[in-house]
């Protein structure tokens, strides 16, 4: 439920992601977006991630997620994105049958930033420098309001932060770094975690489906 | 397939819908409940960010059930979630944050109060507060609801104190209640549709901070799925159905409803015969059904011969602003900052209605003082922005730190909405959902008033924030509107030219017809109107019962 928010004339994709203050939560709605990359997906052998083939990605689609959210979150004093296996959350999730309209805009961002990548750099995303990938995501974050550039950076920090902050049985927000960080469970709040134990993807399997 | 007929059948089991069933069942009569979403148990909610506030644990999502979305008849439309409540036994009130105020006496008469409004189909309820009065006093007591009644220039009569006394509530309210008197305001206990002790049965709260937009586990929560509807049940008189899609309630010859023509869980078509069909999906939805329930007695929709079903939608008016303070720097000073109780219960009403128009408007509204929700997520995604004045990276952890050194309290403001000819809901013929069912088509047209009330209301809110002394406040809108609280698609009247119901809900050319979620309410009053349409719901149910028993 959702307010909307008084945006006249750009109301675009970015009445997709709204807020829900009313119901105090926030909300979701990932909205489907940019058109799928026309190119046909390259499939290397796919990468291993704690010796489990990742779900959504190819190897190179998962090295590209796994650079891009890094910057995001970069590790500073504070663990970043790859200490809370946020591209694992993203894999994961991704392969909820509600999110197709995400998977492919997701994938087809992911190509659209690997393709930018190679004809500026001639070299993949994740081969980059840090300042490279930044500018390059800087682009696709000032690019037009409806533009499936700005609609896949805003994805993509989305995700980032679910995977960083959700709960860890999603496969990310491993040892719950990302809760320590915002302080959610510690500081100022006696809103509590799920139980140890809890499985958030079977939840979201069985009672999301709305049968 | 054909079922058994019903003495009656309601669609929706909401704050509107689980009223009609708990007396009906309780009267004896046969009840059939469809309710288009799943049936949770308490042990469903759980603390998960992603599984009740990020997916379509609650609602559904715009690529399989949109609602079209426009503001002014010449924009586009955009395929939203906005105005769903919760899918599920309970509806709304399952999610809902249990702010349970009641409408006031000028709330019933605004046309008559303010006079005509350029630009506004404003209207008068067919009956008075005190008609309603004895209904909250019930609904109160069915529900479960904790508060203390103060007196204040606003405060509407009551015959009796609250079932509950107030939850515990955080010291901030102290704080407010000595900023908003040197104001010479009234900060007011904010009634809360949560239960504060053991109540018949249920087990009080545990004030673990994750009211609005979870389920509740504990049960304290005053959602129909863990007060009305369990005793309807126990009737056993009541026949409830999770999982099945209302998609037209058909007539007879005369004219009269028939039956409601549902999906069931398995997606088998079935029909639902009934001797009165009831429904109650909120304004949005009921009014997609009636529209969607076309014959050739009711080509533009059942009882839509006048082409009023759909008209006079309105919200409510939403403006908010945040006050932060920083632990590092103030917790010393303010101790009281470390406190973890999550409950602020504070709402300011002293500028429900103005005496004159200097400021632009008269019909001002009602401000609820709350501690920011402790969501992770929903905050992280706020505080990395949009568009091009996004931040990432380093900056985006600087603010994730900040934010671990912060309290947030925040205000919400709940202002009138006044009814316009250019905010109502139609149905797409041409988008249809995952159901094959043409969707709610939504257009908004803002009235210049209601902006410029809200906007007052959120300046009024940031005298009392910063004299709390914060380190900083931000004004988060000013020209929202709350979609969620949604009223008035068939309004109710004594004139049929002029409204769809009659005052006791029931539709004005189908006399076994009613419709008792949010869409009977001409005006939506300044709060959030949950209490109110339940309230409502019993006085129908009264009514009916006594027509039923002849």
């Amino acid at each position: 439920m959702t307010r909307a928010r008084s945006n006249r004339g750009r109301l675009s994709r970015r009445s997709l992601i709204q807020r829900l203050t009313f119901l105090g939560g926030g909300v979701v709605l990932l909205g489907p977006a940019c058109k799928r990359s026309s190119e046909p997906k390259e499939e290397p052998p796919a990468a291993k991630q704690d010796g489990q083939a990742p779900r959504t990605f190819s190897s190179l689609e998962y090295a590209v997620v796994a650079a891009a959210t890094e910057r995001i979150l970069p590790r500073d004093e504070d663990p970043g994105a790859l200490d809370a296996d946020v591209p694992v959350y993203i894999d994961r999730i991704l392969q909820t049958p509600e999110l197709t309209p995400v998977r492919e805009d997701f994938l087809s961002g992911v190509a659209a930033l690997e393709r930018r990548a190679r004809r500026l750099h001639q070299k993949g995303f994740a081969a980059l420098t840090a300042e490279q990938q930044d500018e390059l995501l800087t682009v696709f974050k000032d690019s037009p309001p409806r533009s499936g550039e700005a609609h896949f950076f805003e994805l993509l920090t989305v995700m980032t932060l679910e995977g960083f902050l959700g709960d860890p049985s999603y496969g990310g927000n491993k040892d719950k770094v990302g809760w320590r960080l915002m302080g959610f469970d510690t500081v100022g709040t006696v809103a509590s975690a799920p139980p140890e134990g809890y499985d958030g993807p079977k939840c979201l399997r069985e009672c999301g489906a709305h049968r | 397939m054909s079922l058994p007929e019903a003495d009656v059948c309601i669609v929706g089991s909401g704050a509107g819908g689980a009223p009609m069933a708990l007396e009906l069942g309780r009267a004896g009569f046969k009840v059939v409940v469809l309710e288009k979403g799943p049936h949770y148990q308490p042990r469903d909610f759980i603390h998960d960010e992603i599984l009740n506030s990020r997916r379509n644990f609650f609602m559904p999502v715009p690529w399989e059930e949109p609602h079209l979305l426009r503001h002014g008849a010449a924009g586009r439309y955009e395929k939203t979630s906005a105005a769903w409540t919760a899918n599920c036994v309970g509806g709304g009130t399952v999610h809902m944050s249990g702010f349970f105020y009641r409408l006031k006496p000028v709330d019933f008469r605004l046309r008559s109060t303010l006079g005509a409004v350029p630009g506004s189909t404003v209207a008068d309820w067919p009956i008075s507060y005190e008609e309603l009065a004895p209904y909250y006093d019930k609904a109160e007591a069915e529900l479960g609801v904790s508060g203390e009644s103060i007196p204040h220039p606003f405060a509407e009569p009551r015959s009796g104190p609250y079932p509950l006394p107030p939850l515990d509530v955080h010291p901030v309210a102290k704080q407010l209640d000595e900023v908003c008197g040197a104001l010479g305001w009234h900060a007011l206990p904010t009634a809360r549709g949560i239960l504060s002790k053991p109540y018949r049965g249920r087990a009080p709260c545990s004030y673990c901070a994750l009211c609005g937009s979870y389920g509740c586990e504990t049960g304290a929560k005053s959602g129909t799925n863990a007060s009305l509807i369990p005793a309807a049940l126990a009737t056993g008189n009541v026949d409830l159905r999770p999982g099945c899609m209302a998609r037209t309630v058909e007539v007879d010859k005369q004219g009269r409803a028939r039956s409601v023509v549902y999906l069931d869980a398995d997606g088998v078509t079935r029909e639902q015969r009934a001797r009165v069909i009831v429904v109650s999906c909120t304004a949005v939805e009921s009014a997609r059904l009636l529209l969607n329930s076309t014959s050739s007695r009711f080509p533009r929709g059942l009882a839509n011969g006048s082409g009023l079903v759909g008209r006079n939608l309105t919200f409510s008016s939403f403006g908010e602003s945040h006050a932060t303070f920083r632990l590092s720097k103030q917790a010393a000073t303010r101790p009281w900052l470390k406190d973890p109780s999550p409950f602020v219960n504070r709402s300011l009403q002293d500028f429900y209605l103005l005496p004159d128009a200097r400021h632009g408007f008269r019909k001002g509204g009602t401000l609820g003082f709350m501690w920011a929700h402790p969501n992770p997520i929903h905050a992280a995604v706020g505080l990395a922005g949009k568009g091009p004045r996004a931040v990432f990276g380093k900056e985006l952890k600087e603010r994730m730190r900040e934010h671990r050194d912060s309290r947030i309290l925040q205000f919400e403001v709940y202002a009138e909405f006044l009814p316009t000819a250019g905010t109502y809901v139609r149905v797409e013929d041409g988008v249809k959902d995952r159901y094959g069912i043409p969707v709610a088509a939504i257009t908004v047209d803002r009235h210049p008033m209601d902006l410029a009330a809200t906007r007052f209301l959120v300046e009024r809110g940031e005298e009392v924030l910063r004299r709390l002394g914060p380190d900083d406040v931000r004004r988060g809108t000013t020209r929202g509107e709350t979609t969620l609280l949604q009223h008035g698609t068939c309004r109710f009247g004594d004139d049929a030219a002029t409204s769809v119901l009659d005052r006791n809900c029931r539709a004005h050319e189908v006399p076994n017809l009613y419709v008792v979620d949010g869409s009977f309410m001409p005006t939506g009053g300044s709060v959030p109107a949950t209490l109110t349409i339940s309230a409502n719901s019993f006085r129908v149910a009264a009514h009916l019962v006594r027509t039923l028993k002849g």
